[in-house]
């Protein structure tokens, strides 16, 4: 590509540093039509959005917080619930067992009270039949006795005087060592 | 491959080019008449307006606010609770202005009060100097193509005019300047030039100094964002082709372009955004310390 050189050249670079008014016009007019822009257009929205941000950012630091600050409260206030359950728990579970024990206890105690009741009324049935049983034997050996008697002497007793006369004799024996053996 | 062998091979290529050019066209060869680089930064009148006539520098003034007003006002309508990448960069470049620029050299009232003034300088200062680095058909040269003459696409920077980070300097100079005297009176603020605990004939030559130095500051504000850029382009003009052009040296211009390449990237990454962030510091400083009074 041909390079033609401009036809007007300095040689010398005093332009360099040469102020120029109408430059310098033109530059402040320029500068301050930026500036009036930029306060009213740009500045003021970009500092309230940096604003708004930097608000936004300490509000949700401030609700971390206080949510934070809630939760340990809730979670300290659960602890204690669960340990107040925990002993109503222990307690209720106590309760239960010293009923259990106590209804444990008045069960055998009715248990051992039926036992001895019944053990009782054996007894009595006992001694009851051993009486009618000795009563039993004590017809018997006078029975034996006056037939024996019968045989010996060859007579027949009259029955009701004879009777109690040997009923007499045999009621000074003792049979309650029959009782006894039993 | 490793990145051992992907350099020694791309240096290999390189030394290779450079030794194949200097064989076929030699190392001397015809210089450029006429040609200086410094020429690149003369302003030609497009449009007479007399004082007000439109040239290339005016062209990067309005081109730096237009993309300034609209990429701001354009993320600023935009501002989403959870940002993107380029609202995510915003903000970052907002809040390093706000905080440690302008929130950290004065109290609140004046911070609200300055950080639009303070943000704009900043912000226009860095799409002048970027857009300084993209190559726009406002050469003064031109090439044909197909018998149209169109201008070679060149860098200029309006930063790299000592007209705009001088009148910016005036700005600031008059700003801080007010403000200063606002606080404390023109009596006080005068008075207050002098450092405290300088008493007799010494503070009055102190003062002199603080004076000077004062309006040494729109030199140095001005003069070290516009040699910045101006030396900036000028270097990546010289290791981009001026240099062999100057020299008549053809394959001086191969040698040179890695590190044109280079030193573009450094100026495009670093030095544009940081001459924006030193010129707005200085701003704040001075803000701040014309209003203090442990001065």
């Amino acid at each position: 590509m041909p390079v033609s050189p401009h036809p007007v050249l300095a040689s010398s670079g005093s332009f360099l540093i040469t102020p120029s008014v109408g430059l310098m016009i033109w530059t402040l007019l320029v500068f301050v039509a930026s500036m009036l822009l930029l306060r009213r257009f740009a500045f003021p929205a970009i500092r309230d959005a940096l604003d708004r941000r930097q608000k936004s950012i300490e509000d949700a630091i401030d609700t971390a917080d206080r949510t934070r600050v809630e939760a340990d409260k809730l979670l300290a206030e659960y602890r204690e619930r669960l340990k107040e359950a925990r002993v109503q728990a222990e307690e209720i579970v106590s309760r239960a067992r010293k009923t259990a024990q106590e209804q444990d206890h008045e069960a055998s105690e009715a248990a051992r009270e039926r036992r001895e009741q019944l053990l009782e009324q054996t007894r009595r049935d006992i001694e009851a039949e051993t009486r009618r049983a000795i009563a039993e034997i004590r017809d018997e050996v006078t029975n034996l006795t006056i037939l024996a008697t019968e045989k010996v002497t060859r007579k027949t007793l009259d029955s009701d005087d004879q009777r109690r006369l040997v009923e007499d004799a045999i009621g000074e024996l003792d049979f309650s060592a029959l009782a006894s053996e039993n | 491959m490793s990145t051992r062998r992907k350099v020694a091979i791309g240096f290999g290529i390189y030394i290779a080019v450079t030794i194949a050019i200097i064989a076929a066209v030699g190392w001397k060869g015809p210089k450029a008449k006429g040609y200086t680089p410094q020429t690149e930064f003369k302003l030609h009148t497009w449009v007479n307006l007399g004082i007000f006539s439109i040239n290339k520098a005016v062209l990067y003034l309005f081109i730096a606010a237009i993309l300034t007003c609209a990429t701001m006002i354009y993320v600023a309508r935009r501002m989403k609770q959870r940002p993107n990448r380029v609202q995510t960069a915003v903000e970052f470049v907002f809040q390093g202005l706000q905080n440690n620029v302008v929130g950290a050299n004065m109290d609140r009232r004046m911070a609200a009060k300055w950080f639009p003034f303070i943000a704009t300088l900043a912000l226009f200062i860095f799409y002048s100097n970027l857009i300084g680095y993209i190559p726009l058909p406002t050469s003064t040269e031109t090439f044909n193509v197909f018998g149209l003459h169109i201008p070679a696409f060149s860098l200029y920077a309006a930063t790299a005019n000592l007209s705009i980070p001088l009148v910016l300097a005036i700005v600031v100079f008059v700003s801080y300047t007010s403000e200063g005297i606002r606080a404390k009176g023109p009596i006080g603020y005068l008075k207050g030039l002098i450092p405290a605990g300088v008493h007799g004939p010494m503070a009055g030559f102190i003062f002199v100094l603080e004076v000077l130095s004062n309006v040494m500051r729109l030199i140095s504000l001005s003069v070290r964002l516009f040699a910045n850029i101006l030396a900036g382009h000028l270097i990546i003009l010289f290791m981009a082709g001026a240099l062999a052009v100057i020299l008549g040296v053809a394959a001086l211009g191969w040698i040179t372009l890695p590190f044109g390449v280079a030193l573009f990237a450094f100026e495009v990454g670093l030095v544009a955004a940081l001459q924006a962030f030193i010129f707005a510091t200085l701003t704040a400083i001075y803000l701040g310390g014309a209003v203090s009074h442990d001065h």
